[in-house]
């Protein structure tokens, strides 16, 4: 469990995510690296975030490399099929936000996943967040389900420290209660 | 202690830790996190602001470091050509306290208007350059860079690219600050650079690059004992790594830090038992011409692969695949041919850089195509969030060149084609950056155009860093506002509107009509704070009213509003921003607003 891949649009918290998951492997003993796409690629563009555990690598992970490629959008996470293989896990948010200009469908994106990869995961982080009132965390959501349903082996108390590592005081509550609330209830 | 940093975080703790005394810069992508960061210090010798351009930020440093303290100045590469005129005659004039200037590259490029090389500046300006290829080494060079720069008298390069300073690494350190005594301004004939002194003064620059060679060299290093030499710096020297992993024998490295000057007798240790030289670089081929140079004049002839004769491509950044696709190329291996991945299955179209949903200039933007509407316009654009107005169906940005350039090209439209209508199109930040001489040459020269000011009151690209505009300074305490509105006036340009993009669309575009309707110098302040800086207490959605008749969809061209299969047409709540510019046209009622619980 080496290469990481998240992808999504911009405004889902990627970046943080790809920040909490850094954290949780460094708790864990490994050196981690990462990299993210940022800059013009404003709300509602692609973003995608590359963490890399190992010595003498570059930022970028190379195609079919990717151990996880966790998709916070599902036309994103195909995006960036070239970097994973059919072994890899994958963990798809059921969002689809259509790319404007295209006849994309989300069926088709689900069949091309379930056809290719043996060992795909959806979860349904979109709806829970809105249903927790707490629609912009989608990210720390999808992480929460991650863990708890085991594709990731970070414990509850895991998580919990590396939020609070990570975010200042006042997020760190908020999303504390997000949590706890999807430990308690999914 | 240990923590996961990225780059520009990584230099802004080296930094701190090392002594710096001032920090200024400007926003710019991928340079912006090292204020960012640097900001969250505190301490009785240091000081940090967000200066109102590079050339200021460099020049502000200049003064500093003759009083000798340590300073950094930020930058990304397109903001070294506005610091570049302090830069040039600095390099000649020399420093006092260690100088470093920041200067991330882009290279693809992700958010920039060129890939140009900050390492050819170097060359151009006679300085040394350092290049890390990690946060880690990166955090590890600001040390001897501020030493360099004190030894030699000489400001420092500290150039980095967006694989740098964007990535994040897990660091080891100590925060310990060096703490260093300020000894204050000596008066000097040196400071002053009159054309005699410059010439003296210049042959000394030559003869101090010269001396610094070999101690700089002890940064670059020697990799392996292959017969095939690669040649690389940067964060391709990680791409190198990991694409001749399990093939280490076959090849050495010569992995420069210091792209200049480079020393001859380490160069010419390197080459003397290879077959060939492949130089992996992204951007301009630096090192191949430096290295080829060192080689030629010393008689040593071996084969070469790289940017000069198409092995290695000049533009866009590389990785792990394309340094394999090279390494393929130029040794005919099968062993480094591409696995195939899934690339072909499914094509996923682009997604169009757009603004975002709620941005109070999609709003501005549409009001002024409105009132415009009819009439023979061009558009000029200019640096930031808004040069997004180009997309469609927005449609309203015609032209864009460098920062403040706008108001600057919409002149040289008007003088060579006189009959059009010219709007030009300019941010707050980027008013302040460099509009002001722009529009003091309007007035000055008569040259009658229109001037729109979208003023969101922050930085919007670049994360919401304040301006002279928001007369908040970089810790949001008070400084002095600059208004937009008396500084126009104070050029002596009477005509000035003030609208809030969010009221009333269409009394906005009537009284935009009615602007336009004169052919005078005119500036129009659009004026509504980003949509990102504030909390959303409402969201909009459609009602069954709707009749699909995809008006809001078409005009606005809003990221928040889409229609699924069935051509239904929604609002996606997640995204929306409430600000209701949709709901101005639609003719059905079908438009609601919902509030947040």
């Amino acid at each position: 469990m080496n290469d990481i891949i998240i992808a999504g649009i911009g405004g889902q918290g990627n970046i943080l995510l790809s920040r909490v998951v850094c954290q949780l492997f460094m708790n864990k003993g490994f050196d981690v690296k990462s990299a993210e796409n940022i800059g013009m690629s404003q709300r509602g563009g692609s973003v995608v975030s590359y963490i890399r555990a190992g010595d003498d690598v570059g930022p970028i992970v190379p195609d079919g490399k990717a151990d996880i490629l966790i998709g916070l959008e599902m036309s994103e996470a195909a995006r960036n099929v070239n970097k994973v293989n059919k072994d890899s896990l994958i963990v798809l948010n059921d969002r689809f936000v259509r790319p404007k200009n295209s006849d994309l469908k989300k069926q088709q994106i689900l069949r091309f996943f379930e056809e290719n990869f043996p060992k795909l995961n959806i979860i349904n982080a979109h709806d829970i967040a809105f249903k927790l009132n707490m629609p912009k965390a989608e990210n720390i959501t999808m992480l929460t389900l991650i863990c708890k349903e085991e594709i990731l082996p970070f414990s509850k108390e895991e998580i919990l420290i590396a939020l609070k590592q990570v975010l200042s005081p006042k997020m760190y509550e908020m999303n504390k209660i997000l949590v706890e609330k999807i430990y308690e209830r999914y | 202690m240990k923590k996961v940093l990225m780059g520009n975080e990584a230099v802004a703790y080296s930094l701190f830790i090392n002594g710096v005394n001032v920090a200024v810069g400007y926003p710019g992508t991928p340079s912006t996190e090292v204020i960012e960061t640097l900001k969250n210090f505190h301490d009785d010798d240091f000081y940090v602001e967000w200066s109102t351009n590079e050339k200021v930020a460099l020049e502000i440093a200049a003064g500093a470091s003759l009083a000798g303290a340590r300073t950094v100045a930020t930058m990304k590469q397109v903001g070294l050509n506005v610091a570049a005129d302090p830069l040039l005659s600095l390099s000649v004039v020399g420093v006092e306290g260690g100088l470093i200037v920041f200067v991330a590259d882009d290279p693809g490029p992700h958010s920039s208007q060129t890939e140009q090389d900050t390492r050819n500046f170097a060359r151009f300006c006679n300085l040394p350059v350092f290049d890390p290829s990690s946060p880690e080494e990166a955090f590890e060079l600001i040390k001897p860079a501020f030493e360099i720069s004190e030894k030699y008298k000489i400001p420092v390069l500290f150039r980095m690219t967006t694989r740098v300073c964007h990535s994040n690494q897990s660091i080891e350190f100590e925060l310990k600050r060096e703490k260093r005594k300020i000894k204050g301004f000596e008066k000097k004939p040196d400071w002053v650079i009159l054309p005699a002194l410059s010439y003296i003064k210049h042959m000394e620059l030559e003869q101090k690059l010269q001396d610094m060679k070999k101690e700089l060299s002890a940064y670059n290093r020697i990799e392996g004992r292959g017969k095939i030499g690669i040649v690389t710096g940067g964060v391709s020297y990680f791409y190198v790594k990991e694409a001749i992993k399990g093939f280490e024998d076959l090849f050495s490295i010569l992995k420069i830090t210091v792209a200049h000057p480079l020393d001859e007798g380490f160069i010419l240790e390197f080459a003397k038992d290879k077959e060939m030289l492949i130089f992996i670089e992204e951007l301009d081929p630096v090192l191949e011409e430096e290295v080829k140079l060192i080689l030629f004049e010393n008689g040593k002839f071996i084969p070469i692969y790289g940017k000069r004769n198409s092995y290695v491509q000049f533009a866009g950044e590389l990785d792990v695949d394309k340094v394999r696709d090279i390494f393929y190329k130029v040794l005919s291996d099968k062993r480094f041919l591409k696995k195939n991945t899934f690339g072909d299955v499914l094509q996923i179209p682009k997604r169009q850089a757009q603004l975002c949903a709620g941005c109070p200039h999609r709003s501005s933007f549409l009001i002024v195509k409105y009132a415009a509407k009819g009439q023979d316009v061009i558009f000029t654009g200019d640096i930031g969030c808004y040069t997004l107005g180009f997309a469609k169906p927005i449609s309203t940005t015609d032209t864009c060149l460098c920062m403040g350039a706008s108001i600057t090209m919409a002149q040289g439209f008007k003088i060579a084609d006189g009959s059009k209508k010219v709007i030009a199109f300019i941010g707050d930040s980027t008013f302040f950056h460099s509009g002001i001489t722009g529009l003091v040459n309007s007035y000055y020269n008569r040259h009658n155009i229109t001037v729109c000011i979208l003023d969101n009151l922050t930085t919007g690209m670049t994360g919401f860093q304040p301006h002279p505009g928001t007369g908040k300074k970089i810790y949001g305490e008070e400084g002095r506002k600059v208004s937009i509105e008396s500084l126009v006036k104070g050029i002596g340009i009477e005509k000035i509107l003030v609208i809030d993009p969010y009221s009333d669309f269409t009394e906005n575009v009537d009284k935009v009509r009615e602007f336009l309707n004169n052919d005078q110098l005119g500036v129009i302040v659009f004026r509504r704070e980003c949509a990102n800086l504030k909390s959303r207490e409402s969201y909009f959605k459609i009602n069954q009213n709707c009749l699909k008749c995809r008006v809001c969809l078409k005009v606005t061209g809003c990221p928040a509003i889409d229609e699924d299969e069935n051509g239904n047409i929604f609002i996606d709540s997640a995204l929306c921003n409430s600000c209701g510019l949709c709901k101005n046209f639609c003719r059905y009622s079908a438009i609601e607003k919902v509030m947040v619980k």
